[in-house]
């Protein structure tokens, strides 16, 4: 009896939460494919349209930014995949002086947020000459403590038998990552590609100061031509916008669904 | 050229003497702006910024979008602080204390010295003037100017009986009219409300000055260290707030400056107090014949002025400068500034804009506009001191806490004041 009641208040709330959660979601939706004067009107009859759309992707050069986006991720997660791992793997495999001392150095790194290093960044990029590049706006990015650090953690559970078998078969520092550690780590590397991803598909200040030409610039950029503050907002347009700019994500979400959610409870069970 | 900026900041004043002399008369400007209305604004800035390259073959001009204000301010600084400073840029008129504390900008009155050039200083409207000035010296030229205003739908007035051609002109009348204007369903629930004053953030807080200006006082001066902000106005202008909604004609906690055009679009209001830059954005959709008139005061009209300015930046070589100069020039030329004032609705900076041919037909096809130029006269600076952005918060959390019932206004302001003193102390 108390059982049955506990799950129906579970169930009840787990439908409550995901509501309040679809509910902003559903809004961009409606919006997006409505006229702006049922943006906060809600007629069943209301016609549908995809103007918003067309007037959305004519505001500025979206195709571009898609492509500029791309690029920039691809760099940062390869950038972060490689190096990341890299290091991990000397933190967990050799013993070195200072070792304890430099991972706490890179731990530090996680209370700093990057919005105060902007000046300073932006100072060493424009030394080098690579102010409005996209390696640019990557390069303070390629590699991240957090991945680092999740990674040695990863790495640290690896049975210390599975890396002497397989030295013991002959294999070298570099076989033993590839063969052993890699493979194990999969789940984590799935889940630090996902959120990588989302956070630089999301970024905007930073990209927004180091560039000035089109040519260059990301998505979040482009979409910022719509935070009209002195006239009021044109709901229906931020949000075909927005739809239009998350879309990829939202599909690669729908699409490896599965696996993000397997693969999260795996990395975060451990 | 890039790394040539870089060295010479490293090297100090005389590398930057050397690149002036290297550079023939040609200057490649950078200009950052911002985007604070909707989206055909970045095609007409960059219209007129094409315009004037095609004119001046012999200098190149690049128009980079900067994002929001405070997103342009910060690039702008940025890019200042790492020596690659944009030539010149359009920033709020009230950061104008911060970027002279950061000592990144130029005094136009330092460029722009010969006698013609004191004439075309003078040529703005003085009221556009008063915040681009700082010790005796222009640091910054108007450029898209706004004020709020009182919007109207006189389809409402006539319904409630009420002359849909004299909008209220005092706090009481508003009241009064106010009053007539609500509308409330068989339940007693509102379905339309007298009047909406935006009062949260930074956009309440640019009305709220406009209610002090029309008591006869002003939140700040130009000294830029002085905030006034617990004093009998600020009280009185607090409680007439909160009376709107005492009173039932406004809604009452807190409301949001991005939704109130089109609360007043959807018919939930029957007049509302925002910026002439909603004039483009309201004649394409209101369905409903709509006027607008001064915002009413309470011993007398009274607005705050905002918007943004140009500034040229140091680190620029003298050509640069002049370039930059001429830019300016251009962009607040008679032509240009009636393009952007009929894209925008900001207001024209110089009395010599309304008198082209398009703004007369302009001003006679949306006689709506000319109420902002006529306000000018009562008009006062916007909230503006050193360390604004942390200054201004405590306002913003004085109006705040009060209209959502969390404070008594005297004691909100004067705990904001504390805090304002505070700050600006350092800099008496």
């Amino acid at each position: 009896m108390n059982r049955g009641l506990n799950r129906i208040l579970l169930s009840t709330m787990g439908v409550v939460f995901a509501a309040l959660w679809a509910l902003p979601f559903i809004y961009s939706v409606w919006t997006a494919f409505h006229d702006e004067k049922y943006s906060a009107n809600f007629q069943l009859g209301a016609p549908w349209t995809f103007e918003n759309f067309i007037e959305a992707w004519q505001s500025a050069p979206f195709s571009l930014y898609f492509a500029n986006t791309m690029i920039l991720i691809t760099i940062v997660l390869v950038a972060n995949l490689i190096l990341c791992t890299l290091v991990a793997y000397a933190f967990v495999r050799y013993k070195f002086r200072w070792a304890g001392f430099l991972f706490a150095l890179i731990m530090v790194q996680l209370l700093i947020s990057p919005e105060i290093l902007i000046v300073e960044n932006y100072l060493t990029l424009s030394r080098v000459g690579l102010t409005d590049t996209i390696i640019g706006i990557a390069l303070p990015y390629l590699t991240s403590a957090f991945g680092i650090f999740l990674l040695r953690q990863t790495f640290l559970t690896v049975p210390k038998s599975l890396d002497e078998a397989a030295q013991i078969e002959g294999a070298g520092a570099w076989r033993v990552l590839w063969n052993v550690y890699v493979p194990l780590a999969w789940p984590v590397y799935l889940a630090y590609s996902l959120v990588s991803i989302s956070f630089h598909w999301n970024n905007f200040l930073w990209p927004l100061i180091v560039t000035n030409s089109p040519e260059v610039r990301p998505l979040t950029v482009g979409l910022s031509v719509f935070a009209t503050v002195d006239s009021g907002v044109e709901w229906s347009l931020v949000n075909a916008a927005t739809l239009m700019t998350t879309a990829p994500l939202i599909i690669a979400f729908i699409i490896f669904q599965r696996q993000f959610v397997a693969n999260f409870m795996r990395a975060g069970i451990k | 050229m890039t790394r040539l900026k870089s060295y010479a900041t490293l090297l100090g004043a005389t590398a930057l003497t050397l690149t002036g002399v290297a550079s023939v008369s040609a200057a490649d400007l950078e200009f950052y702006f911002p985007v604070g209305v909707n989206a055909p604004a970045v095609e007409t800035i960059q219209a007129l910024t094409d315009e004037w390259a095609a004119a001046n073959p012999q200098h190149t001009v690049k128009a980079v979008y900067a994002g929001n204000y405070e997103e342009t301010t910060t690039k702008a600084l940025t890019a200042a602080n790492a020596g690659q400073p944009p030539q010149v840029a359009v920033l709020l008129s009230i950061d104008l204390f911060t970027l002279i504390e950061e000592d990144v900008i130029l005094p136009i009155s330092d460029i722009a010295n010969s006698e013609e050039d004191k004439e075309w200083i003078s040529g703005f409207y003085p009221a556009f003037m008063s915040d681009a000035q700082f010790e005796g010296k222009t640091y910054a030229i108007p450029f898209q100017r706004s004020t709020p205003v009182y919007y109207y739908n006189k389809d409402a007035f006539r319904e409630a009986g009420l002359d849909p051609e004299a909008p209220p002109k005092t706090w009481d009348e508003m009241i009064e009219v106010g009053k007539a204007l609500t509308v409330k369903d068989d339940n007693g629930n509102v379905t339309r409300w007298g009047t909406r004053i935006p009062t949260l953030g930074l956009g309440g807080a640019w009305l709220f000055g406009g209610l002090v200006v029309s008591k006869g006082d002003v939140l700040t001066t130009e000294t830029g260290i002085e905030a006034r902000m617990d004093t009998p106005a600020t009280l009185a202008s607090l409680e007439f707030l909160l009376r709107l909604a005492q009173e039932e004609v406004m809604a009452p906690g807190g409301i949001t400056w991005g939704d109130t055009p089109k609360a007043f679009l959807e018919g939930q209001t029957a007049s509302m107090w925002t910026s002439t830059g909603n004039l483009a954005f309201i004649e394409e959709n209101a369905e409903f014949d709509w006027g607008v008139g001064f915002l009413p005061g309470g011993d007398g009209p009274g607005a705050p002025i905002g918007g943004g300015n140009f500034y040229v930046f140091q680190d620029t070589t003298e050509e640069e400068r002049e370039a930059a100069l001429d830019f300016i020039k251009f962009m607040t030329s008679p032509d240009s500034a009636a393009k952007w004032s009929i894209a925008t609705g900001y207001v024209a900076p110089r009395p010599d804009t309304w008198e082209t041919p398009e703004m007369k037909a302009y001003a006679e096809r949306l006689p709506q506009a000319l109420v902002a130029l006529d306000q000018l006269a009562y008009a006062e600076r916007e909230f503006a001191t050193f360390q604004r952005a942390k200054v201004t918060q405590y306002l913003v959390d004085a109006i705040e806490s009060v209209v959502t019932g969390n404070a008594e206004p005297a004691e909100a302001l004067s705990k904001a004041q504390e805090g304002a003193d505070k700050v600006l102390g350092d800099y008496q």
